[in-house]
């Protein structure tokens, strides 16, 4: 299985005030396309950061970071931006939907930054809603809908533009431990159904478990890689 | 636009900061173009564009006590424009009598009537009989010199046919140096009453003839040229080339259209001025956006990292905010555009009657009609205010806007 996500050597610090807080002193991993991959690890062991860094929201210091064999350090803001629109699609803590659009409008947002035509746009949102199960809410705003139902709704926007990998950020630390479950349970599924790369941050270790492999971090290291026994079809 | 909606408070404030500016501006611009309008065609109306009037001696050189010849005036009729030239001599300030009646002229003129009259048709017309010939001992009398008491309908001070005795102010060498002398002459006719179309009132006239005048004062020189030319537009370079054949300062020629061209420009000077300070009302709306905006962007912080998550780039981002205040910019310019130019059409219309002119400057037409102004619809003041009204918008909005476009998505998203 080719590896469609680098990690190399990576550092990243940042600057408190005259202090220069590491956050990354040096990670390197493959992740093996269309795998699903946990990355866990306790707080301010430096995940967000390594999140952010794979999916192009920030720069490295040092080390590379290759999307598809490009190390993402050559490339222009704007080729960035579109490599966040096409090949990655993120799902955050707090959601992170616009709180005057639609749920409809939200999972459109994607395809209509890329300039897509509206009636396009309005079929396949409605579509992708119907995959994570919430046809019946689309004309609801972010606070009509429970948490488990916008963290649905931030996964359909993620999935409109058929990424290649779907980065999440703590996706169930939002959400009760059964919602949670839930969420998790639609994430893997679609992982299987759609054969997109999967990678998870928690520190939540029975969503950890869930994966095909788990990469525990601690103070902005590697410390090991696990393969999880349950066998995954790829 | 979604946003526009939900801040709809917020957005009809800050529009309505555009709609004053472009308000003020059309406004201006058009009541200013229909009062500069009404200014001029009043102006052509009231002076004589096809006459020039010639002064010997110049306003900065010093008046000449040089007088014109008859050499002067067949110099002038050479030159190519020139309709008609007539000299006159004036006679100062006379006494009239009739019988027992008795009346005073402001100015005795002596004219060749047959050129006077080609110069001025319009103020030559006869209240009345009008003499069928001019013999070397007629006057023709102005209306205010034989209507001298306006308010009483008493009779005239002379009719036609009727002899008039003038007193005039003759020189002589011996002491005391002039003497008064009583002439007589018939009433050829008297003139219908005209005001001041111009720089000159014949109504407070009486005219002779120049050869008669010549005679008595026993001089052959002429105090000032009048002008007919042949076509008004022309009329400043007959002017120039009549001036090119005199010395420097010789002589002061006066010309209408100069006067009302200045007036005019002047006008429109003001008016610009206005607008300029009009304007200052749209750089304050421009910095109302700026401010709404910073807000805005402040506030959205979080939205434009979820955005640049998404894959927006930041010129996205930029067109976005940018877009708000050109939606801002149309909404307010097309309102502007529309209490612009009702405030103008109302204006003028309340105005309109309220301002009369002043009673002794009365037009060709005698009866007095009130100002009224017009206002007027351009087509280029529309589109610039318009298109002012849009930069402004994008203008000012530009800093807020490029600050959104540069914020990191990671520090954004973190943002509460």
């Amino acid at each position: 299985m080719a590896a469609i996500l680098g990690v190399q050597g990576v550092k990243k610090s940042y600057r408190m005030g005259r202090v220069a807080v590491p956050a990354l002193c040096g990670v390197s991993f493959e992740v093996k396309n269309g795998e699903f991959l946990t990355i866990f690890g306790p707080s301010g062991s430096g995940k967000s950061t390594l999140l952010h860094l794979m999916g192009g929201l920030d720069r490295p210091d040092e080390g590379k970071i290759l999307i598809d064999g490009v190390d993402i350090l050559e490339l222009s803001d704007s080729t960035l931006a579109d490599l966040r629109l096409n090949k990655i699609g993120f799902v955050f803590q707090f959601f992170n939907l616009l709180p005057r659009l639609t749920a409809l409008k939200n999972v459109e947002l994607p395809l209509a930054i890329a300039g897509a035509s509206e009636g396009e746009t309005i079929e396949r949102a409605r579509q992708t809603l119907e995959l994570v199960g919430l046809k019946a809410r689309e004309n609801h705003r972010p606070a009509e809908l429970s948490g488990g139902e916008q963290q649905r709704v931030a996964i359909a926007r993620a999935l409109i533009t058929n990424p290649k990998i779907i980065l999440a950020d703590e996706p169930t630390g939002n959400l009760d431990t059964k919602t949670g479950w839930e969420i998790v349970q639609l994430m893997k599924k679609l992982n299987g159904e759609k054969g997109q790369t999967l990678i998870v941050i928690t520190h939540d270790p029975s969503i950890a478990e869930a994966a095909d492999r788990i990469i525990y971090l601690r103070d902005g290291l590697v410390e090991r890689v696990k393969e999880v026994s349950r066998g995954s079809q790829r | 636009m979604e946003n526009l909606k939900q801040r709809k408070l917020r957005t009809s404030l800050t529009t309505l900061g555009v709609v004053i500016g472009i308000t003020a501006i059309i406004g201006l611009a058009s009541l200013g173009e229909g009062f500069r309008i009404e200014m001029k065609s009043r102006m052509q109306q009231g002076f004589e564009l096809d006459n020039l009037t010639i002064i010997p001696g110049s306003l900065f050189a010093g008046l000449s006590p040089q007088r014109f010849f008859d050499s002067d005036v067949q110099k002038i009729s050479e030159v190519s424009g020139v309709q008609t030239v007539t000299q006159v001599m004036q006679l100062g300030n006379v006494t009239l009598y009739n019988g027992n009646k008795t009346t005073q002229a402001f100015v005795a003129t002596a004219v060749n009537f047959t050129e006077f009259i080609k110069v001025f048709p319009d103020r030559f017309v006869f209240d009345g009989e009008s003499p069928n010939a001019y013999g070397n001992d007629t006057i023709i009398i102005g209306y205010k010199v034989n209507h001298p008491n306006e308010t009483e309908t008493t009779s005239p001070f002379a009719t036609a046919h009727d002899n008039v005795t003038m007193t005039l102010l003759v020189t002589q060498q011996a002491l005391p140096f002039y003497r008064l002398e009583n002439h007589t002459f018939t009433t050829g006719g008297v003139l219908q009453e005209r005001g001041t179309p111009g720089i000159t009132n014949f109504d407070y006239w009486v005219f002779i003839p120049l050869e008669t005048a010549r005679e008595i004062y026993k001089k052959e020189e002429s105090d000032l040229i009048f002008v007919r030319v042949t076509d008004s537009s022309q009329s400043e370079r007959v002017a120039k080339d009549i001036e090119a054949m005199f010395p420097p300062f010789r002589i002061t020629i006066l010309i209408p259209l100069t006067f009302i061209r200045q007036v005019d420009n002047i006008l429109s000077i003001v008016q610009l001025f206005l607008m300029a300070v009009a304007s200052i009302s749209l750089l304050v709306a421009g910095i109302g956006i700026m401010n709404i905006m910073t807000v805005s962007v402040m506030e959205r912080t979080r939205e434009i990292g979820i955005l640049k998550a998404i894959g927006a780039k930041s010129r996205t981002v930029l067109a976005m905010f940018l877009a708000e205040a050109v939606l801002i910019g149309l909404m307010g310019g097309i309102i502007g555009l529309f209490t612009g130019y009702g405030l103008s059409y109302g204006l003028a219309f309340a105005l309109t009657g309220l301002i009369q002119p002043q009673q002794n400057t009365t037009f060709q037409n005698p009866e007095t009609h009130p100002l009224t102004i017009t206002p007027v619809f351009s087509f280029e003041w529309t589109v610039a205010a318009f298109v002012f009204a849009i930069l402004i918008c994008i203008i000012f909005a530009l800093y807020p806007a490029r600050k959104a476009s540069k914020l990191n998505p990671v520090e954004a998203l973190r943002y509460e």
